[in-house]
């Protein structure tokens, strides 16, 4: 037909048609399936009991439903009733649907009395919804735990194999967009049907419930679609308060925003540090000890950008809102206005209370609920009691992921422990996802603890890597120069004794050369009287004058070296010099 | 109350049955056969037979929930009851009508 012969294949006999899909208006569900589940065909969705593979397919239809696409539901398990009202929690009328007509829900149970005798087959079903469907337009159709009519009923597995293949080729004929449950197998008696099941599914969704940690995580994994590639990963799924959400794949997609403008941490001596600021949409870890003011850090970020009108969530897991509203005001951080104000919103977690999907859900609900510019996690140690680990590695990727998608900046405080700070640094392994990450931590001596902070990463712009001091006073919090002797890192009183000991030894080197110049003057007075004996005198004071001079003048250079490197301004610096009067006696 | 319920069930006692088949079926067609025989020799003259044909109306088979055919309901005497299958076991169902089985039924 064309003369597009390619490789010798005769042309005509190619054909590609891209499969249809119908929708699931489940949230992440439809990304997991690229698109959809088959149109026209049979999806088989396993799941124990209570994994919400029931919740999933009537959430399939009444989905379907609002959008036009009437549907049915065939339940061998539950009756409508409670089915109805299960719905109602989740807000589904679907009472409603029904009286409308875009819904129809007929119960497929037997009355537990009905006495068998003798052989039977399932056409009067398969009739009563060829009705139902055509007097309603079905769309989509679901049979829910219909292997527990088939154990019910026929104990002949090839009278079960008949009765298969007729619902199949009904289901084929019929055109609906078909959903039927299953649990997992249960035993060599169910194999039979179970193979069966999986052979006519063009799509196959097993859910998963298991508890790791004492805590129940939902995993969800797509095994099988004919005619179309999709997300093999195990995804987790939680069934909220609005229905399923599962958590789509574009975790390491990143489609996420570049980085915004600097925005002030609220502490000017810290965005000097970190040369000019945080970014906007880049992820800054706060971490420290307890106790180290992370809490207090993150707070003064907040009350930053809030008195500018900006919105942030704040996800507090280790304290109520109201006692870290209060225990802030220690440090003259005030932020009952803001959140009275609405700029400020807290999101009180119990870490334990649930999953760790459960809580990313809520918290993205939140997050497209208020739209915060900003957000802090306080404090991501806290998320490992949410089920481990991995579980929580997993929730702050996922967390972070969505955040930085939407060009949030994220703030999170990080409990480390003791010396293996520096180990713990990169928080539960999220390191490579994370653009500043700010360490306080506590040194000792003089009899009295201090605290340092240091910045020790920050992506997409230079920072000084100087250790300060880091002050909580009851007026906010301060960053002041840290002494670096030859000992290490000065602070507090042992910062303050250096420094005095240094102005002492700067003010006897200026003694000893103010000293050297009045000598100087005294023999060159007497020189001018002639006496000829106290020129070498002369020499050897002037020799050792220019002794001291050259010394002080390292000292005041390599001093200047060292503060430079920390960024402070350089100018006449600590040692309280007489140059004045110096160049005076020089002339 | 209790009178009128009493008067009631001194009256004789009538089979009401009614049969849900779908269409000519081997399962069905051997329900019919079955249950014919049976009411003909136990029910003489006391029974009314329904057989309903659940392809030609789904609606009866949706307002009587009938799943499978053939499905036999026994509205009285109360309380109903359901046989489902081809009523090849007979024993079963002379049991289940409150019948007693003897050869002359079988």
């Amino acid at each position: 037909m064309t003369k597009n012969n390619v490789g010798g294949i005769p042309s005509g006999y190619e054909m590609r048609v891209a499969l249809k899909k119908t929708p699931t208006y489940i949230q992440g569900l439809d990304n997991v399936l690229e698109g959809g589940l088959p149109t026209r065909r049979t999806t088989l969705i396993i799941g124990d009991p209570g994994s919400g593979k029931t919740v999933m397919s009537i959430e399939f239809l009444y989905r379907g439903a609002l959008h036009g696409e009437p549907g049915i539901f065939l339940g061998f398990e539950e009756s409508a009733a409670t089915l109805r009202e299960n719905a109602l929690t989740l807000g589904w009328d679907l009472a409603a649907l029904e009286r409308d007509n875009r819904l129809f829900i007929m119960e497929g149970r037997l009355s537990p009395e009905a006495v068998i005798s003798g052989k039977f087959s399932l056409k009067p079903m398969l009739a009563v919804i060829s009705g139902k469907a055509k007097e309603m337009g079905a769309r989509r159709i679901v049979l829910d735990a219909l292997d527990v009519l088939l154990q019910l009923l026929f104990d002949d597995p090839a009278q079960v194999r008949a009765e298969l293949h007729l619902l199949n080729h009904w289901l084929a004929e019929s055109g609906l967009t078909a959903i039927m449950t299953l649990r997992p197998q249960q035993g060599a008696s169910e194999a039979t049907f179970q193979h069966f099941f999986h052979s006519i599914a063009d799509c196959v969704i097993i859910l998963d419930t298991r508890v790791l940690n004492q805590v129940s995580i939902r995993r969800l994994r797509v095994i099988k679609y004919r005619g179309s590639s999709f997300g093999r990963n195990e995804y987790p799924y939680v069934i909220t308060e609005t229905g399923i959400r599962t958590i789509p794949i574009t975790v390491f997609e990143l489609k996420h925003q570049p980085f915004g403008e600097e925005i002030s941490s609220g502490i000017p001596r810290l965005d000097a540090l970190l040369n000019g600021g945080y970014y906007r949409a880049s992820c800054v870890l706060l971490a420290g000890e307890p106790g180290t003011g992370k809490t207090l850090l993150a707070s003064t970020f907040v009350r930053q950008v809030c008195s500018q009108g900006e919105k942030v969530l704040y996800l507090s897991m280790e304290e109520s809102p109201e006692a870290l509203v209060r225990n802030v005001t220690s440090a003259g951080i005030d932020l009952e206005p803001f959140r009275k104000a609405g700029t400020l919103h807290f999101f009180g977690a119990m870490p334990e209370a649930t999953g760790a999907e459960e809580h990313l859900l809520r918290l993205m609900s939140e997050v497209e609920r208020i739209q915060p510019q900003h957000v802090v996690v306080d404090a991501i140690s806290a998320c490992e009691r949410m089920g481990g680990k991995q579980a929580a590695f997993e929730f702050l990727m996922r967390l972070l992921n969505f955040l930085k998608e939407r060009g949030i900046t994220t703030i999170f405080t990080n409990q480390t422990s003791g010396s293996k700070a520096q180990l713990e640094i990169s928080g539960n392994g999220i390191s490579s996802m994370l653009d500043t990450v700010i360490l306080i931590s506590y040194v000792q001596g003089e009899g009295e603890t201090n605290r340092v902070i240091q910045v020790l990463k920050s992506r997409g712009a230079g920072h000084s890597n100087q250790v300060r001091e880091f002050i909580i006073r009851d007026d906010g919090l301060h960053i002041q120069d840290a002494y670096i002797g030859p000992s290490g890192v000065l602070t507090g009183t042992a910062r303050r004794v250096q420094e005095a000991r240094d102005a002492f030894e700067a003010r006897r080197r200026e003694a000893e050369i103010q000293a050297k110049f009045r000598e100087i003057a005294r023999l060159r007075a007497a020189l001018e009287t002639g006496t000829a004996r106290f020129s070498t005198r002369l020499e050897a004071a002037e020799a050792e004058l220019a002794e001291l001079e050259r010394e002080r003048d390292i000292e005041r250079a390599e001093r200047e070296v060292r503060a430079r490197a920390r960024g402070e301004e350089v100018g006449d610096g600590a040692p309280p010099s007489q140059q004045e009067s110096q160049s005076e006696v020089r002339r | 109350m209790t009178t009128q319920r009493d008067k009631e069930t001194v009256a004789p006692a009538r089979y009401h049955l009614r049969l849900f088949v779908a269409d000519d079926e081997p399962n069905s067609r051997q329900a019919k056969e079955t249950l014919k025989r049976l009411c003909e020799t136990c029910l003489k003259g006391n029974y009314t037979l329904e057989v309903v044909d659940v392809l030609e109306d789904y609606q009866a088979a949706l307002e009587n929930k009938i799943l499978v055919a053939p499905t036999l309901i026994v509205l009285a005497p109360p309380p109903p009851i359901t046989i489902i299958g081809s009523l090849s076991d007979t024993h079963k169902v002379l049991e289940a009508l409150g019948l007693p089985a003897s050869e002359k039924n079988l």
